[in-house]
C-alpha cells in the first residue's frame, strides 16, 4: 500500500496523537488530539467537549478483508468531505475531513482559503485538491523523518507497513455522519440528542457496532479524540478553587495538570527526535565507539549475530530481507 | 542498466602460439564495463571497426585482472579466468599495479571490502563515465598516457567494489543496528566520559531537554533513533551512498556499504588518534575541565 504509485511526494506518517497535534498547531487550529482507551462515558467525559472523533484500524496480515459499518450514504451531505486521492496521505486526509466539519472553528489562513477554494466540490475535487496542496503536503512530510536518509528514490523494498484507514465519525447539521475517504460518499447514521454526552453517544454505537463485524483479531485498531485544549480550563479552574480554598479539587486539578503537562512535554520531545536528521549524530557515536577501541568487537559481534540471523531465516525458508 | 560504466582505451594482446610472447596488436581498442542485466558484461570494442570483439561475462571468483610484470616498456594486464582461456590487453596508459591489484582482489573474494585511502580516491567519483569513443573524433592516434587513464582504472575499482557491494546487499554481513546497539553504547558513558561532549552538537537543536549524557542516552534509546539507524543501514546496504558520506568527511567508498562505513570510522579514529589533533575530539588536557562539567 506504501510503496504503489500512490505516494505522490506525501510521506507516510505515524498515527500517535502527538503527531496529529502537531499537524493540527501547523494548520492554526487549537484542538488537541488524544488516544481514547475506551467509549465508556468517563473515559470521553475527561476529554468533552468532543469535536471529532477517529477510528483506525490496519489489517493484520493474512485477514480475511470483511466486515465494516453500516448507515446510508448521503448524496446530498452538507458539510465537507473529500476522497482519498493519495494513500500516504490518508493520515492527514481524515483530521482535515473532521475540522472542516466543526462549525466556527478558528484556523489558520492557509486552511481557511482551502475551505472556501473546496465549497461545493464533489469529494473526488476536493481530495484532488488536497493531495495537490504544497502547504499540506509540506505540513504532512514534516511530521515524518527527514528524508536525507530515507530510502525515497533508492527502489529499495520497502517492508510492509501498510497504512491504516482512517474513518471520522463527527456531527454534521444535527445527524452523525461517517467519513471515510476510501468510500464514495459520506455515510449518515441518523439524528441524536443534545442532552447529557450528546452526538459521542451515538457515535459510540456505531463505532461498537463497526468493530463486531471484523472476525477477532482480524484488525489492529485505536480511536483518537479530537477535542478542545483542557489545559486553560483546568488551570482556571485550579486557581478557582485555590482561591476559594477548596484544598482537595485544587489537588485534583494540579494532578491533572501535571499528567497534561507530561504529555505535552513527552510530545515535544518525541517531535524534536522524529523530526532530527540522524545522520551526523550516527557517524559520531561510531567515531566515539571507534575511539574507546569498541568498534571492532561490536562488529565481530555483529557480524555474528548476522551470521545466526541469517543461518536462522534460511531454516525458517524466509528469503533475506530487511526486517 | 545499459549505460556503459566504464570504458578507457586499451589495446588488445595476444599470446603468439608455441611461444611465451605476448605481442600487442596495433587495433585500437577500447575496454568497456557494462551492466546487463545485473551482470557485469567485460566487452572489447575496436574502435577502428566499432565492433564489440570480446564480450565477457565477470564473476567474482572466476576472473582476476593482473599485470603481466615481465613486460617492459608498456604495461600488459591479462584478464584471467578460471575457468577459460585467458584475454590480454593492453592498458599501457594505465597507471598501476595497485589497481590492478586491488581489482584482482576484489574479483577473486566479493566479501573482502577494500578501504581505500583518502589521497585514492580523491581523484575518482562515482560518476558515469562516457565512453571514450565519444570524445574520440580522428580513427588516428595513440592511446594518451597519463591521469585520464589511470582516473578509469580507478573508476573499474570502483565499480567492482560497487558490483561487490551489491552481490552483497542479498547477503549482508553486518547490521549498523547490531553495532549500535544500547549495550555496545552504553559503557561509554562511564568508560571514556571524555568522548561525550563531541556527540552534543549532533543533538537535535530543539530538544527540549538541554545536552547532557542522561539526554543522549535517551535519543540512543529512542525509536526515533533506532528507526534512523534502521533507515541508514538499509541505504548503505544498496552501496549508493558515496555523496551523502561525503558530507561528513568520510572517503566515498566509505558509502557502499555497512562494512566500509565502519572501517573508514575506524581509519577515522585512528588518525585523529585519543585527542592529538582532530576537532572531534577533545585535548587531553581537558579532561579534567569535563569530569568537572559531568559531575
Amino acid at each position: 500500500m506504501s510503496g504503489d504509485e500512490g505516494s505522490s511526494g506525501w510521506q507516510l506518517t505515524e498515527s500517535d496523537p502527538g503527531v496529529f497535534t502537531e499537524l493540527l498547531k501547523t494548520l492554526g487550529v487549537d484542538l488537541i488530539v488524544d488516544d481514547l482507551y475506551s467509549l465508556d462515558s468517563d473515559a470521553l467525559a475527561s476529554f468533552q467537549p468532543i469535536h471529532a472523533l477517529i477510528f483506525l484500524f490496519k489489517w493484520v496480515a493474512n485477514s480475511d478483508e470483511r466486515g465494516g459499518g453500516s448507515g446510508q450514504f448521503d448524496t446530498a451531505f452538507p458539510g465537507f468531505f473529500a476522497h482519498q486521492v493519495v494513500n500516504n496521505a490518508c493520515a492527514t486526509l481524515a483530521v482535515l475531513n473532521a475540522l472542516m466539519n466543526i462549525p466556527s472553528l478558528t484556523m489558520g489562513p492557509e486552511l481557511s482559503d482551502l475551505k472556501a477554494f473546496t465549497t461545493g466540490m464533489d469529494p473526488q475535487s476536493c481530495g484532488l485538491t488536497i493531495t495537490s496542496s504544497d502547504f499540506l503536503r509540506q505540513s504532512h512530510n514534516a511530521l515524518s523523518p527527514p528524508s536525507a536518509i530515507s530510502l525515497d528514490g533508492l527502489d529499495i523494498p520497502k517492508t510492509s507497513e501498510d497504512a491504516y484507514h482512517f474513518i471520522v465519525y463527527t456531527p454534521v447539521a444535527g445527524s452523525l455522519y461517517e467519513l471515510d475517504g476510501l468510500k464514495q460518499y459520506p455515510v449518515k447514521h441518523g439524528s441524536y440528542s443534545e442532552a447529557g454526552e450528546g452526538w459521542v453517544a451515538k457515535a459510540r454505537e456505531a463505532i461498537e457496532a463497526r468493530i463486531a463485524t471484523y472476525p477477532p483479531g482480524a484488525i489492529e485498531f485505536n480511536l483518537m479524540a479530537i477535542h478542545d485544549d483542557a489545559l486553560p480550563k483546568l488551570q482556571a479552574e485550579l486557581k478557582a478553587s485555590q482561591d476559594a480554598g477548596r484544598d482537595l479539587q485544587a489537588d485534583q486539578l494540579l494532578v491533572r495538570i501535571t499528567e497534561e503537562n507530561d504529555k505535552r512535554a513527552k510530545w515535544a520531545l518525541e517531535s524534536s527526535l522524529r523530526r532530527h536528521n540522524y545522520l551526523g549524530f550516527i557517524h559520531a557515536l561510531t567515531l566515539a565507539l571507534a575511539k574507546a577501541g569498541k568498534l571492532q568487537p561490536a562488529t565481530e559481534k555483529a557480524r555474528t549475530v548476522m551470521k545466526e540471523r541469517i543461518a536462522k531465516a534460511k531454516k525458517d525458508g524466509k528469503s533475506m530481507e530487511e526486517d | 542498466m545499459s549505460e556503459p560504466i566504464l570504458a578507457f582505451k586499451a589495446g588488445k594482446a595476444t599470446r603468439r602460439e608455441g611461444t611465451n610472447t605476448v605481442e600487442p596488436s596495433a587495433t585500437k581498442g577500447a575496454i568497456i564495463l557494462q551492466n546487463e542485466d545485473g551482470l557485469l558484461h567485460f566487452k572489447w570494442k575496436n574502435r577502428e571497426s566499432g565492433e564489440v570483439e570480446e564480450d565477457l561475462i565477470l564473476f567474482p571468483q572466476d576472473a582476476s585482472f593482473t599485470k603481466v610484470s615481465q613486460v617492459t616498456g608498456g604495461r600488459i594486464y591479462v584478464l584471467k579466468f578460471n575457468s577459460s582461456n585467458q584475454r590480454h590487453f593492453d592498458a599501457s596508459a594505465a597507471r598501476d599495479e595497485e589497481f590492478a591489484s586491488q581489482i584482482n582482489v576484489l574479483l577473486e573474494d566479493p566479501d573482502r571490502v577494500l578501504v581505500w585511502g583518502e589521497s585514492n580516491v580523491a581523484s575518482t567519483s562515482a560518476q558515469v563515465i562516457q565512453p571514450t569513443e565519444a570524445s574520440s573524433s580522428s580513427a588516428v592516434g595513440t592511446i594518451p598516457p597519463g591521469p585520464a587513464s589511470a582516473e578509469q582504472i580507478a573508476h573499474l575499482s570502483e565499480i567492482l567494489r560497487n558490483m561487490t557491494a551489491q552481490q552483497t546487499q542479498n547477503r549482508p554481513t553486518v547490521s549498523l543496528r547490531d553495532v549500535l546497539t544500547r549495550e555496545n553504547v552504553a559503557p561509554l558513558f562511564t568508560t571514556h566520559p571524555e568522548l561525550i561532549p563531541a556527540l552534543f552538537p549532533h543533538l537535535p537543536p530543539d530538544l527540549p531537554i538541554p545536552p547532557s549524557p542522561e539526554a543522549l542516552q535517551r535519543v540512543v534509546n529512542s525509536p526515533q533513533f533506532q528507526e534512523a539507524v534502521r533507515s541508514f543501514d538499509q541505504a548503505l546496504h544498496t552501496g549508493l551512498l558515496g555523496g551523502l558520506v561525503r558530507s561528513l568527511g568520510l572517503p566515498e567508498d566509505a558509502g557502499t556499504g555497512v562494512e566500509p562505513f565502519l572501517r573508514a570510522v575506524q581509519n577515522q579514529a585512528e588518525r585523529e588518534g585519543s585527542g592529538s589533533s582532530s576537532s572531534s575530539t577533545n585535548q587531553p588536557h581537558e579532561r579534567d575541565q569535563d569530569h568537572m562539567e559531568t559531575d
